[in-house]
């Protein structure tokens, strides 16, 4: 089935309590992104990007409102159907990278294979596959020790793609890289994306982001600012 | 894709035991030092169970090793039973952002579970396989010395694989046991919040 929203929220809110301040790292989002859309979250620091992150994810659970994953909601799933969720519709890359260092790259990129069920053979050829892709074909075997920052990268974008999910969720994947190497990450992600039509969730920092995103939500005190498209950015800029 | 995959998480044994040989491997000196202190333990209780067994036949059943001797072993393996459950602690502290991962992977936590029980029950085999052994091969040169002639006696030759198979199983159970809070702790760790974590 071809949902027209790979992701919706509604109304979301996450409030924490610390002693007698309440926190609201979100406030009331509301935001549809569309199926093979390149969404960047951006915001100052605080403004809320990872706990939406968290909340789409399904990493946490909001203090108010929904979260739609190809129209379901998120809140109403089991233990074994969560799990399922983040093992097969999502994909996860996060700014340190957190690749399993016991692992080699290969080992690394089949893992979530292994929780999909995919038989032996096919995990082998699809993790090459994936791993070739990305620029890493010859170094299947190595640690992540013993590959450089760019590197680790590109592993957990081959990781986050092995099981073909119908969305990425990126918090920060350019913030531990130098600016080279970020942008070739950046157009990467962008690639993919065109490739395989997979929505793209980035929350960033980076302003580089905005030459490749479909569309920029700006966050605020965990509400919405306002939501750009690229085009507009860059009509903005010029005045 | 056109072929159909089958619509749950799954972790099969297999795949649970070679990651946690991977984790043992990569973390070599702690697991041997884990292992170490299930190792002495276990010896200790081995050599007595022996020596009491050697002493049993050799006096014809007047003498046995002492009630505080006993108390001893058990004290050590209580011991070793605590240095098991730091040790395991201390490792599931350090693989927290890990374990926040691997559940973004689709790991449940019957699987983080799995993997630490793993663990605890290969180190425990490895630690209870030699320490029974050497508990054993310890006990019986210790009774050498007073019973030379007794230690080979063919009606103990049974007592003695029961005396290393019963170390062994205690030393597993031991192992498990100790591991079942950790584990139980790692399996229930939030991803959001395990992911966050800095040592």
């Amino acid at each position: 089935m071809r949902y027209e929203y790979t992701v919706e929220t509604e109304d979301l809110a996450k409030y924490y309590q610390m002693g007698e301040i309440t926190v609201k790292a979100l406030d009331g989002v509301d935001v549809r992104v569309r199926r093979g859309e390149y969404m960047s979250v951006m915001g100052p620091s605080g403004s809320g990007k990872t706990t939406l992150f968290n909340m789409i994810g399904g990493l946490d659970r909001p203090t108010r409102g929904r979260v739609y994953i190809d129209e379901v909601d998120i809140a109403k799933l089991d233990a074994y159907e969560l799990a399922w969720l983040r093992c097969r519709k999502i994909g996860y890359i996060f700014q340190t990278f957190n690749l399993i260092p016991v692992l080699t790259a290969q080992e690394n990129v089949m893992l979530p294979m292994i929780f999909a069920g995919v038989p032996r053979e096919e995990r082998i050829r699809r993790s090459v596959d994936i791993l070739s892709r990305v620029g890493l074909g010859d170094r299947l075997n190595h640690k992540p020790a013993e590959l450089s920052g760019g590197q680790q990268q590109r592993v957990a974008i081959a990781r986050a793609l092995a099981n073909d999910p119908v969305i990425i969720l990126a918090d920060e994947p350019t913030g531990n890289l130098d600016l080279n190497t970020g942008l070739h990450i950046i157009n990467l992600l962008r690639e993919l994306n065109r490739e395989k039509g997979v929505t793209i969730v980035t929350a960033t920092h980076d302003l580089k982001m905005i030459d490749i995103s479909d569309r920029i939500l700006w966050l605020r005190d965990g509400k919405i600012d306002r939501i750009e498209k690229r085009v507009d950015v860059a009509v903005r800029m010029e005045e | 894709m056109g072929q159909t995959v089958p619509l749950e998480v799954r972790f099969p044994v297999s795949e649970a035991i070679k990651f946690s040989i991977e984790s043992i491997r990569k973390r070599f000196t702690r697991a041997l030092i884990t292992a170490a202190s299930v190792v002495l333990g276990i010896a200790f209780y081995s050599a007595l169970n022996t020596m009491s067994a050697i002493l049993l036949v050799a006096t014809q059943g007047a003498q046995t090793v002492e009630a505080y001797q006993r108390w001893m072993a058990v004290i050590s393996l209580i011991v070793c039973a605590v240095g098991i459950l730091n040790s395991m602690l201390m490792s599931v502290t350090e693989r927290t952002k890990e374990i926040g991962t691997m559940k973004c992977l689709g790991a449940m936590n019957s699987h983080i579970l799995i993997i630490f029980l793993w663990e605890s029950a290969l180190l425990g085999l490895l630690g209870g396989l030699i320490g029974s052994v050497a508990g054993w091969a310890a006990g019986i040169g210790i009774s050498y010395f007073q019973y030379p002639q007794y230690v080979m006696a063919p009606e103990l030759l049974v007592r003695y694989a029961q005396t290393i198979g019963e170390s062994l199983a205690i030393a597993m159970i031991l192992s498990v046991g100790a591991t079942l809070y950790p584990a139980y702790h790692a399996a229930s760790l939030e991803p959001a919040v395990a992911l966050r974590f800095e040592i």
